[in-house]
C-alpha cells in the first residue's frame, strides 16, 4: 500500500473511533488526571484550587472517620467476598442438578439481580426492621435471637452483606455456565476409578473452575471495596442528613468520600481518598494475581 | 453482589470534575435569551426546590408579579435537585437568577463566593423587620447574602387525651418534662415499650433544641464569629437529660426496637398520630399536617420546657432562604423580584399556603394566620428573646454530620455526653474555615 493511502486509512480509522476516543479523553482520562492534581490541593468546587502539597494525604492519618470507613469497608469485603463465592458456587451446583422446572429456579435465583438496587434497598429496610421485619419473624419462629439489624453497630454490617448477597444470582449464573463447560468424561472417568463426590469436586471441578473463580473474586472484591448504594440506602434518614448508621458502623469508604466531596465540599480531600482507594485496590488485586499462579489451573498449560 | 461499571470512587469525583470542566467550558457562550425576552422585558429564571402544592402556590405569586409590572418576566422552574443547584452555581453563567435553600448553608456558600451580596441591592428594604435569629443566619462576615422567606420554630406538641389520662399537666420545666415522660411511657411484659412519653421526629432537632433549653450554645456566644462549642455545659446537661430520661431508664435496645416500628413521619401512621408517642418537639408544619393526616387527634402545643426561668420561651429557629447566585447576569432584576417575594403580601400568601411561619415579625399577629388551628403557639415563639439557631458557618455541614453521629451514640448509651462531644470537638479542629 502506498504511504498516502496508509495515512488515509489511519485517519479514517481514527475518525470512526473518535466518538470513543474523545469520550474517553474528556469523560474518563481527563477527570482521572484532574482528580490526581486536585488531590494535592484544597479545592471546594467553586474557587481556584490552592496547592497544599501532601496535606490531604497527611490528614487521613489523623482522621478517625477515615479509618472507621476504611475498617468498615475491609470488614464488609472480608465477610462478603468469601460468602459470595461459596454461596454462588454451591448455588451453581444446585442449579445444575437435573430436576424438573430447573429453568424456573435459575430465573428465580437471577431475578433479584435485575431488581433496581434502590427498590431492593427499601425492601430490605423493611425485611430487616427490628419490630415488624420478616427476617426477625423467621428467626423468632426458629427460636433464634432477633438482632437489631439496622440499629446495632454489631449487626448493621452483616445486614449490608446479607443485602448484597441477595444479588448473588449474577455470580451464580457465571459459575453455572462454567460448570456446564466441564467435560463430562472427566467426571465419568473419575467415578469409574472410585472417586466420590467430594474428591471429584476437589480434583476436577475446583481446578477447572479456578480461572473463573479468580475473575469472580477480583470482580466481587472490587465491588465490595467500592460499596456505596447498599449502606447509603440502609442509613438514609428522613431529612436526607448524611449519616453513617449507628456508631458510623455503616459508613463505607465510598460514602465518606461522597460526603467529603458533595456535603462538606472538600473536593481535594475526596480526590486524595479516591487515589488511596485506587492504590489499595491495585495492591490487593496484584497480590491476588500473584497468588493465582499457585491455585489457578489453565487447561492449556 | 452487583457489579458497578466504572469505579465508584473515581466515578463520583470524576463525574463532578468532568461536569465542572464542561460547565466552565461553556461559560463563554451563554444564553442570549436572558436579556432578549418578550418585548423588551428582561426574563429572569427562578429555580426553586419546592414541588407539588408548594410549587403551585409559588407559581401563583410569580404570575401575579409578572402581571403587576412591565419590566421583568419571571420564569419559575421547580427543580428539587440540590446537587444540580450547586453545579449550576459553579459555572461562569448559571441556569437561574434567584433560588432558595436553607439558612444553615448561607455561610458556607457565601465563603465560597457563589452568593451575590445583597446589601446594596436591597438598600431600601427594611431588614430589621425580619426575625433577628433568621437574619443572623443570612450574614457572613458582616454582609447579607440571603433573605428569609419562611422560618420555622420548634414547640412541644402533646396528645391531650394521654396527658389527661395520666394526670399530667403540659410540662414547663425540664424536671416536669422528665416526670411527664416517666408517667406517659408504657412498658409491656418483657420490657417491650408500647408507648414512649417523648418521641423524636429528628434526634438532631430534638437534642440541639434541648441544648438551648439547658442554656447551651452550639456555636459560641458571638454570632459574628461562630465556632463549634459542642462540649458547652448546657449541651452536656441536655444530652445527660436524654440519657437519664429515656435511654438508661427503658434500655437502649428496647427503645431502638420500638423506634424501628414507627410509621412514616407525617403520614397517618406517624407515631405521634398513631398514639405511640405522647409528646414531640416539632415545627409549625404539624398544625397543617395533623389537620390532614390525623383529624381526630386531640392535641395541644406549649413552649419547650426549660431548665431555668431565664430561659423561658427557648425555641430553635431554622429558615428557608432566597438568594441570588453570584453568576446571575440580571442581579438588579432578580433583586426586584426578591423584594416582591419577601414583601409582606407575597410572604403572607406563600406562608399561608405552605403552613410555614412568615419571616417578617410584622406579620406575626396577622389575622390571616388564625385560620390554622393552634398556629399562634409557633408564631408567638418568634417573639421570645430566647429564639436560638445553629450558626450558618463554613463548617456547618460537617459539624451537623458529626453532631448527628455523636447524638446517636448518646441516645444509644454507647458514649457518655462528655465522650461524644469531646470527639466532636476533636474533629472540629480540622473543619473548613472558609
Amino acid at each position: 500500500m502506498p504511504r498516502t493511502d496508509r495515512r488515509r486509512e489511519l485517519l479514517k480509522g481514527l475518525a470512526f473511533a473518535s466518538p470513543f476516543l474523545i469520550g474517553f479523553a474528556v469523560f474518563i482520562a481527563y477527570p482521572i488526571l484532574a482528580s490526581f492534581r486536585y488531590s494535592f490541593t484544597d479545592f471546594n468546587l467553586f474557587q481556584e484550587p490552592t496547592a497544599v502539597g501532601l496535606d490531604n494525604y497527611a490528614h487521613m492519618l489523623s482522621d478517625d472517620r477515615f479509618w472507621r470507613s476504611l475498617g468498615n469497608t475491609l470488614y464488609l469485603t472480608a465477610l462478603g467476598v468469601p460468602l459470595t463465592i461459596v454461596i454462588a458456587l454451591a448455588g451453581a451446583h444446585v442449579l445444575n442438578l437435573p430436576v424438573r422446572g430447573q429453568p424456573l429456579f435459575r430465573a428465580l435465583v437471577y431475578l433479584p439481580t435485575i431488581v433496581p438496587v434502590v427498590v431492593g434497598g427499601y425492601l430490605w429496610r423493611w425485611l430487616l426492621n427490628a419490630q415488624y421485619g420478616f427476617v426477625n419473624h423467621l428467626l423468632e419462629l426458629l427460636r433464634l435471637p432477633a438482632p437489631l439489624w439496622l440499629e446495632s453497630p454489631d449487626w448493621s454490617r452483616p445486614a449490608i452483606v446479607l443485602m448484597s448477597l441477595w444479588t448473588v444470582g449474577g455470580t451464580t449464573i457465571i459459575y453455572l455456565a462454567a460448570l456446564k463447560e466441564i467435560p463430562k468424561d472427566l467426571h465419568e472417568a473419575a467415578a469409574i476409578d472410585g472417586a466420590g463426590a467430594w474428591r471429584r469436586f476437589r480434583h476436577i471441578t475446583w481446578p477447572t473452575l479456578s480461572p473463573i473463580t479468580l475473575f469472580q473474586v477480583i470482580v466481587t472484591l472490587i465491588s465490595f471495596l467500592q460499596i456505596f448504594t447498599q449502606p447509603y440506602l440502609l442509613t438514609q434518614t428522613r431529612l436526607n442528613e448524611s449519616s453513617g448508621g449507628p456508631d458510623d458502623s455503616m459508613l463505607s469508604y465510598s460514602m465518606y468520600l461522597f460526603q467529603n466531596a458533595f456535603v462538606f465540599l472538600k473536593m481535594g480531600y475526596a480526590s486524595a481518598m479516591a487515589w488511596v482507594m485506587f492504590l489499595i485496590t491495585l495492591v490487593i488485586t496484584a497480590l491476588l494475581l500473584a497468588s493465582s499462579r499457585r491455585w489457578v489451573h489453565y487447561g492449556s498449560r | 453482589m452487583r457489579i458497578h461499571g466504572l469505579g465508584m470512587s473515581w466515578g463520583v469525583v470524576g463525574t463532578a470534575v468532568a461536569l465542572t470542566a464542561t460547565l466552565t467550558g461553556c461559560a463563554g457562550s451563554s444564553d442570549p435569551e436572558g436579556s432578549g425576552g418578550s418585548g423588551g422585558k428582561t426574563t429572569i429564571t427562578f429555580s426553586y426546590l419546592w414541588t407539588g402544592a408548594e410549587a403551585a402556590a409559588l407559581e401563583k405569586i410569580i404570575k401575579d408579579f409578572n402581571a403587576s409590572q412591565s419590566r421583568i418576566v419571571v420564569k419559575g422552574v421547580s427543580n428539587p435537585d440540590a446537587q444540580k443547584q450547586l453545579a449550576s452555581m459553579s459555572s461562569g453563567s448559571g441556569s437561574f437568577d434567584i433560588s432558595d435553600n436553607f439558612g444553615s448553608n448561607v455561610g458556607a456558600w457565601a465563603a465560597k463566593g457563589i452568593l451575590a451580596p445583597l446589601d446594596d441591592l436591597l438598600k431600601d428594604t427594611d431588614t430589621a423587620d425580619f426575625a433577628p435569629a433568621a437574619m443572623a443566619q443570612m450574614r457572613h462576615k458582616g454582609k447579607t447574602y440571603a433573605v428569609p422567606i419562611s422560618v420555622h420554630t420548634l414547640q412541644l406538641v402533646y396528645n391531650k387525651k394521654m396527658l389527661a389520662e395520666a394526670g399530667v399537666e403540659p410540662p414547663k420545666t425540664t424536671d416536669e418534662l422528665a416526670a411527664a415522660v416517666a408517667k406517659l411511657t408504657k412498658v409491656g411484659p418483657g420490657g417491650d415499650i408500647t408507648r414512649l412519653g417523648l418521641g423524636n421526629p429528628s434526634l438532631m432537632n430534638s437534642l440541639t433544641t434541648l441544648g438551648f433549653a439547658f442554656g447551651g450554645t452550639w456555636d459560641g456566644q458571638d454570632p459574628a464569629a461562630p465556632a463549634p462549642t459542642p462540649s458547652q455545659p448546657g449541651n452536656l446537661a441536655a444530652l445527660k437529660f436524654w440519657q437519664d430520661t429515656i435511654t438508661s431508664k427503658y434500655g437502649a435496645d428496647k427503645v431502638a426496637k420500638f423506634v424501628a416500628g414507627w410509621g412514616q413521619y407525617m403520614s397517618p401512621q406517624d407515631p405521634f398520630y398513631a398514639g405511640k408517642v405522647a409528646m414531640i418537639m416539632d415545627g409549625e408544619w404539624q398544625a397543617v399536617s395533623i389537620q390532614k393526616n390525623a383529624k381526630d387527634l386531640e392535641w395541644g402545643v406549649t413552649s419547650i420546657p426549660v431548665a431555668e426561668p431565664a430561659l423561658e420561651g427557648t425555641t430553635q429557629l431554622t429558615a428557608s432562604t432566597l438568594f441570588i447566585p453570584a453568576n446571575s447576569r440580571h442581579k438588579e432584576e432578580a433583586a426586584a423580584f426578591l423584594k416582591h417575594l419577601s414583601g409582606k403580601d407575597a410572604m403572607r400568601e406563600f406562608n399561608l399556603a405552605l403552613g410555614n411561619l412568615p419571616a417578617r415579625t410584622s406579620l406575626l399577629d396577622d389575622p390571616a394566620f388564625k385560620a390554622i388551628p393552634q398556629f399562634s403557639a409557633w408564631l408567638d415563639a418568634l417573639k421570645s428573646p430566647n429564639v436560638k439557631s445553629l450558626s450558618s458557618a463554613p463548617y456547618s455541614a460537617q459539624y451537623a454530620t458529626d453532631l448527628s453521629s455523636a447524638f446517636d451514640s448518646v441516645a444509644r448509651g454507647t458514649a457518655t455526653p462528655e465522650q461524644a462531644m469531646g470527639q466532636v470537638a476533636e474533629r472540629a479542629k480540622s473543619y473548613a474555615t472558609n
